[in-house]
């Protein structure tokens, strides 16, 4: 009786610490993944969300008739083509494709051409892998 | 036990990964920005001042040595587009309001030069891990509470067991959050630039192109100094330069022969591109040096030459700073420096030295070649003595320039040392 009594304390014990364990990594997960990047140029002001295979730019000021997007990974030195971002709707742009080679910090170079004239607007984002 | 064990080897782990990064061009509570610019003839610092709430006030201060202009002053947020105007001058800060945290851009305008300045403002949310102790222990508690109410200890079996094991759980958090918490990654700072935990530290080196416009500048008149940045594995610009040593840049610009002799800290007017204004007195070659760091990585120092053209016209104005040769200034030790071992250089000051570019003095030391350049600092010796070690690498001839600031302005102090074989 006394040898279960202790089984189960061992049990709860074990549970509490695999509960503690897994809040704890549930948190740290919680604190890396990508968010929407808002960046204000003098001609044009843009959001842009990018994950592996799609980035997702919607122009917060300025029409722009063409953006193309040019990724840099600054930490390994990798330059990604350039992509050109279809017209999904006015003010949003999308670019799809094998756009990243691998998740990390990646700085976005986004052109945009239109009536404004042209800018590129240029940031760093996370991409998820 | 074990899980404990493991838990915390996963806690020296993340810490080890996440290894602070090279301070980038941040503001924040208690980190002031300093970067040291030449512009219009001056050679000073402005400081951004350090912020602790946004939406809130933002000071710029200039600091000359020993004078600098009035200047111009734009904020921009790069991620709102608003725009603020603001002139600053040594004694008269200039005040600015930032609505948002993140990238911010100042443009620096004096004499018909402009540079551009980006930076983040940033503002510490805590570490983030106090919610886990408080939860934890809120969930303890209110399990507990829960229990003796309902009278789940009285009886045998399951809901005790799990009652107790929750709560234990949940005080299991909060203690080790508690402990653990200096090992801990904190969460970085709103409107930090988003970059990876653990990421690798290290780019890809700088490559140089530097020219003056114009391409052949002639003794005695002004021309600019231009070095473009480019990544040496993209060939885009690079622009992700830390600042080091109080700047984004340290050009030093020397005669073949040593005679001329500047140290600047050069405008950014495009990503990329670094300029700087400055006069020659005689014709001849002229070699730079670019020290500069990239964001998460270590120092570099990229190397330049131009050729300043004819005739010979001794100019009013030396450039910024005191050039002061007065004998008996500098004191070498031993007195015949032996290859490859330290050797001491006192300086005696002229008046008491005050932090220049962080350091209360600096050396820079070129062989007579120019193969070789480097740049010491005084190591903090009380007084107006200013003392550095060095090891003069190969025999030969070096020429070298002692630097600090005082009221006056910048004094260099030039003298050259022989390493015998
Ligand atoms: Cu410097």
């Amino acid at each position: 009786m006394i040898r279960t009594k202790g089984m189960k304390g061992l049990g709860g014990l074990v549970l509490a610490g695999l509960l503690a364990v897994v809040v704890v990594a549930f948190v740290v997960a919680r604190t890396s993944g990508g968010d929407p990047v808002t960046t204000a140029g003098t001609r044009y002001a843009v959001t842009v969300t990018a994950d592996r295979n799609t980035i997702d730019v919607r122009l917060d000021r300025g029409e722009a008739d063409t953006v193309t997007v040019a990724a840099v990974m600054p930490a390994m030195g990798h330059a990604m083509p350039e992509a050109t971002a279809r017209k999904a709707a006015p003010g949003h742009f999308v670019a799809e494709g094998d756009l990243f080679s691998m998740g990390g910090g990646w700085e976005l170079s986004v052109r945009l051409t239109g009536p404004p004239g042209e800018e590129t607007l240029t940031f760093t984002t996370l991409v998820a892998d | 036990m074990i899980r404990l064990l493991r838990l915390f080897c996963l806690a020296v782990l993340l810490v080890v990964v996440s290894a602070s990064p090279t301070a980038a061009h941040d503001v924040r509570a208690g980190a002031d920005l300093r970067i040291a610019q030449t512009i219009a003839g001056a050679e000073l610092t402005l400081v951004i001042k350090a912020t602790t709430r946004v939406p809130g006030p933002l000071r710029v201060e200039v600091i000359g040595f020993p004078s600098a202009p009035a200047l111009d002053l734009r904020l921009r947020s790069t991620a709102d587009g608003r725009v603020t105007h603001g002139t600053a001058a040594p004694g008269r800060p200039a005040q600015f309001r930032v609505e948002e945290t993140g990238p911010h851009e100042l443009t620096v305008g004096a004499g018909g030069e402009t540079a551009v300045i980006p930076f983040r403002v940033l503002v510490d949310r805590g570490s983030g891990w106090e919610f886990l102790i408080y939860g934890g222990l809120f969930v303890a508690g209110l399990l507990l509470v829960g229990g003796l109410l309902t009278g789940a200890f009285n009886r045998r079996g399951r809901p005790a067991v799990v009652v107790t094991a929750v709560a234990a759980a949940g005080i299991s958090v909060a203690a080790l959050i508690v402990v653990l918490e200096p090992w801990l990654p904190a969460r970085p700072p709103d409107g930090a630039e988003p970059r990876p935990t653990g990421s690798a530290l290290g780019r890809p080196y700088v490559q140089r192109v530097v020219t003056t416009v114009p391409a052949r500048p002639a003794a005695g008149e002004e021309f600019t100094t231009r070095v473009e940045l480019f990544d040496g594995s993209t060939g885009r610009p690079v622009d992700d330069l830390a600042v080091h040593h109080e700047a984004m840049a340290h050009l030093v610009v020397t005669s073949q022969d040593g005679r001329y002799f500047r140290h600047v800290h050069p405008l950014r007017t495009a990503p990329g591109r670094l300029e700087v204004r400055l006069r020659a007195d005689r014709p001849g070659r002229y070699l730079t040096y670019v020290e500069l760091e990239r964001t998460d990585s270590g120092g570099q120092l990229l190397t330049g030459s131009f050729t300043v053209a004819g005739p010979e016209r001794p100019t009013a104005s030396p450039g910024p700073g005191i050039q002061d040769a007065a004998a008996g200034t500098v004191t070498v030790t031993p007195a015949v420096p032996r290859a490859g071992r330290p050797a001491t250089v006192e300086v005696a000051a002229n008046g008491t030295p005050r932090p220049w570019l962080g350091m209360a003095g600096h050396l820079i030391v070129r062989a007579e070649d120019g193969e070789f350049l480097g740049h010491v600092h005084e190591m903090g010796t009380p007084g107006s003595r200013l003392r550095f070690t060095f090891g003069f690498p190969v025999p030969g001839r070096y020429f070298a320039w002692a630097q600090y600031a005082t009221d006056r302005g910048i004094t260099t102090v030039p003298f050259t040392v022989e390493v015998p074989r």
